[in-house]
């Protein structure tokens, strides 16, 4: 499996996948060699061999780096983690006879594509979003349009993570739908069983409405500000928390003095698992404000921390988790309105972290491990 | 003989806005809180589809045959969307009462929960304009009784007693029937009425099954249904369904009219069959006596008010409905607590999964098809309606 981000090393929810994936996956008895980029972090997965591949990146506020060469840029580092892992698994391959290469996104599609016409392997790629959702459609880069067009073309099987990303796959690469699988992402109920008190956070008597994501335009941050200023203005006794790191933060931390709402906004940066957990089960509700969300696994992280959920129309997690509420990204007065309801109703608030969490309980990263075998042996024929 | 009971159940709520706190909305109450363009577009629909034709159905009938009978039962808010939206649907009603061979049921006016509030004033209230505007309209007085959805409780019972009707429609469920046939009349435990059962599976067949083709007995026509209902045994057999069965929830392309249409021909030509008004069988032998301590109702696979109070949020809404009608006063502001009372709007917070979830969302009439957003849109509402009774003091 050629990967990218992995934990501790990560950003999105590309390394969480990745992790969770090859541990369930292991536990059935499939052998990965997993390889990432080299980074100074300990990584921690003993069910399988990583293989870690020049040149070192390491992770910076505004996404990864590339280390040695500090003035070349991002593109370069990924050309060439692309270029060596591919001839390193050409000639791992030589002693080990793989089955199968799975690559991940565009990021590692160069790598699966070259190894793929080096060893004559089937490939297979995971779509976790498409160049249309990162750039938010605004402006998306046709060269990585071509990077993903290629991939999806040179795979024997496509997986998406969402209906969302297939339909884009379809739609925007003319790829035949039968070569996509949908299989969604899971959450791991015991990385969330942290729970905490407001008092532990020093947030005694306020309500807490919480963000978790990277500070992107993708994921509508400054939408959240927006809704919170019209929230702010019917109630005062509600805390707007941000989880996440990224370049728009600048940007929003002057939004919230200029919305004259900066008392009731908290920025609390990438927060590590325990504290996360924590942090979701002290939220009265959790908004991912995202304009374009193949998946959003943060949604899944909140229903099984038992926070009520209201996500954009445009993500793709409700097609599994459908116990929340849903808005227009921009319409950011329904946002509030709803926001309001779910702070101060608490029949709504019982109701829906009920439900979701028996919902979400379902979706486990060992049914995703099992779809994914299927795919595997299909591919292997 | 037994009696065939053919009684419609008729009714349209009406039906929210989209009520956010962060916008402004219309000052007037009515226009405020309910979306007339949505309940036009509703009827109009529902009438030419379901109405109209089936009514003209129903009376070439009862002018052909002599021994067909029907019932109905026509809630309050239909009738006053009927002389809004669709006068002639209501003149057609009025010309199938003026057979003498169609019976209306009483019921609440607003197809509301009232039965279930602590206090007994709002039922009696809505019980009484109920009576009313079927008089007004119909030119009949209902002598029996069915509940919103047929919730019955003996205590339900004794209530409907008191507002002097002679029996009431109940569900035949095994729940309290036991071994005991649904097909014959019963008494109520502690009250002075008879209880007419309604026959759930052959009412099912029509109302849910008939265009499943995945049934084992599709297609159905009307002469096999009339010799299923021939070799029924019992002094009655009560086939109580939603009227929109017939053109709306199965459409005109599965034949559903055209059963409607040769069923009194067919179920004439058996000589152990008749049809008969509800009033009519009451004077039929009693059986035994029902208790039923718990809340009996036609809905989902529980039988009880769990489709319409079974959650917490349902339960909330259902508390302050309660909490809105002791506090109302005055001609608009009670109107406007009835009609916010209408069980349709309780039913769409159901969050029950599978099954009878689907129901819930086929009837579902906003955009969201979801329970959570339909709380936030009702309870907004509420919370408004409630600030409003207090800001005028409880005066219209």
């Amino acid at each position: 499996m050629i990967g990218w981000e992995f934990p501790p090393f990560k950003i999105g929810g590309l390394g969480t996948h990745c992790y969770e994936l090859t541990r369930a996956l292991a536990k059935k008895g499939v052998k990965i060699d997993f390889f990432m980029p080299k980074t100074k972090y300990k990584i921690d997965a003993p069910w399988m061999r990583i293989v870690a591949v020049s040149p070192e990146v390491v992770l910076k506020m505004k996404g990864a780096v590339y280390k040695r060469k500090k003035s070349r840029n991002i593109f370069d580092a990924i050309e060439e983690y692309n270029e060596n892992a591919a001839l390193v698994l050409e000639e791992m391959n030589k002693k080990e006879n793989y089955s199968l290469i799975h690559c991940h996104d565009w990021i590692t599609a160069r790598a699966g594509m070259r190894a793929k016409y080096l060893t004559s392997l089937p490939l297979v790629v995971t779509t976790h979003s498409t160049e249309f959702d990162r750039s938010a459609n605004l402006n998306p880069s046709s060269w990585i349009w071509g990077i993903e067009k290629a991939v999806f073309d040179q795979s024997k099987r496509i997986i998406a993570v969402s209906n969302f990303v297939k339909k884009t796959i379809m739609e925007k690469y003319s790829i035949d739908g039968k070569k996509i699988a949908v299989i969604p992402n899971a959450v791991s109920k015991n990385n969330f069983k942290y729970k905490a008190t407001k008092e532990q956070f020093g947030w005694d008597n306020k309500k807490i409405v919480l963000f978790v994501g990277r500070l992107e335009i993708q994921k509508g941050p400054d939408f959240f500000l927006r809704a919170a200023k019209k929230v702010i203005e019917k109630r005062k006794d509600i805390l707007f928390v941000i989880s996440g790191e990224g370049s728009m933060l600048p940007q929003l931390i002057n939004l919230s003095i200029d919305l004259g709402i900066q008392n009731n906004v908290r920025f609390l940066g990438v927060l590590p698992q325990e504290k996360l957990s924590q942090l979701y089960s002290v939220a009265d509700v959790y908004v991912l404000p995202s304009v374009r969300e193949p998946f959003g696994i943060t949604v899944l992280e909140a229903m099984i921390a038992g926070t009520p959920v209201i996500t954009s129309k445009t993500a793709g997690a409700p097609e599994i988790a459908t116990h929340c509420l849903r808005v227009d990204f921009w319409d950011t007065n329904e946002m509030a309105n709803k926001i309001l309801a779910v702070v101060e109703y608490g029949a709504l608030r019982k109701e829906m972290s009920k439900n979701a969490y028996q919902n979400v309980e379902n979706i486990t990263w060992d049914k995703v491990a099992e779809k994914t075998i299927g795919i595997y042996n299909e591919v292997r024929k | 003989m037994t009696d065939i009971v053919l009684s419609f159940h008729v009714h349209q709520p009406f039906r929210l806005n989209s009520f956010s706190r962060l916008e402004e909305h219309p000052k007037k109450l009515f226009e405020r809180y309910f979306n007339e363009e949505l309940n036009k577009k509703y009827f109009e629909a529902a009438a030419k589809k379901c109405y109209l034709p089936s009514n003209s159905i129903l009376l070439d009938a009862l002018e052909k045959y002599e021994n067909f009978k029907v019932n109905f039962s026509i809630t309050g808010t239909f009738i006053e969307q009927a002389k809004k939206y669709s006068p002639e649907t209501l003149e057609s009603f009025r010309r199938l009462v003026e057979t003498g061979k169609v019976e209306i049921f009483g019921e609440t006016y607003y197809h509301s929960l009232a039965s279930l509030f602590k206090k007994k004033n709002e039922f009696k209230r809505q019980v009484e304009k109920h009576k009313e505007a079927i008089y007004r309209e119909l030119g009949t007085k209902p002598k029996i009784f069915r509940n919103t959805e047929l919730i019955y409780s003996n205590t339900i019972g004794k209530e409907i007693e008191r507002e002097g009707f002679e029996g009431a429609m109940i569900e035949g469920s095994e729940k309290i029937l036991g071994w005991r046939s649904p097909n014959y009349i019963y008494k109520a435990k502690d009250a002075n009425l008879k209880l007419i059962a309604r026959n759930y599976k052959l009412s099912d067949d029509v109302g849910f099954r008939f265009s499943n083709r995945g049934w084992k007995e599709w297609p159905l026509t009307a002469d096999k249904y009339a010799a299923w209902l021939s070799a029924t045994p019992g002094d009655i057999i009560v086939l109580y369904v939603d009227y929109e069965t017939f053109g709306e929830h199965n459409w005109k392309e599965s034949g559903i009219l055209e059963f409607l249409k040769y069923l009194p021909k067919e179920v004439l030509k058996y000589k152990n069959l008749s049809f008969a008004n509800a009033t009519e069988v009451t004077k039929k032998e009693v059986k035994d006596e029902l208790d039923v301590p718990f809340n009996l109702s036609w809905a989902d696979l529980e039988r009880d008010e769990s489709a319409w109070i079974g959650n917490k949020m349902q339960k909330s809404c259902f508390n302050e409905l309660e909490n809105i009608a002791e506090k109302a006063e005055g001609e608009e502001l009670e109107n406007i607590a009835g009609l916010l009372q209408s069980s349709d709007h309780l039913y769409y917070l159901c969050t029950k999964g599978q099954g009878d979830g689907d129901v819930h969302s086929y009837f579902n009439p906003y955009k969201q098809n979801n329970a959570y957003e339909n709380y936030v849109n009702y309870m907004n509402i509420l919370q408004d309606f409630k600030h409003i009774i207090k800001t005028k003091g409880g005066k219209a």
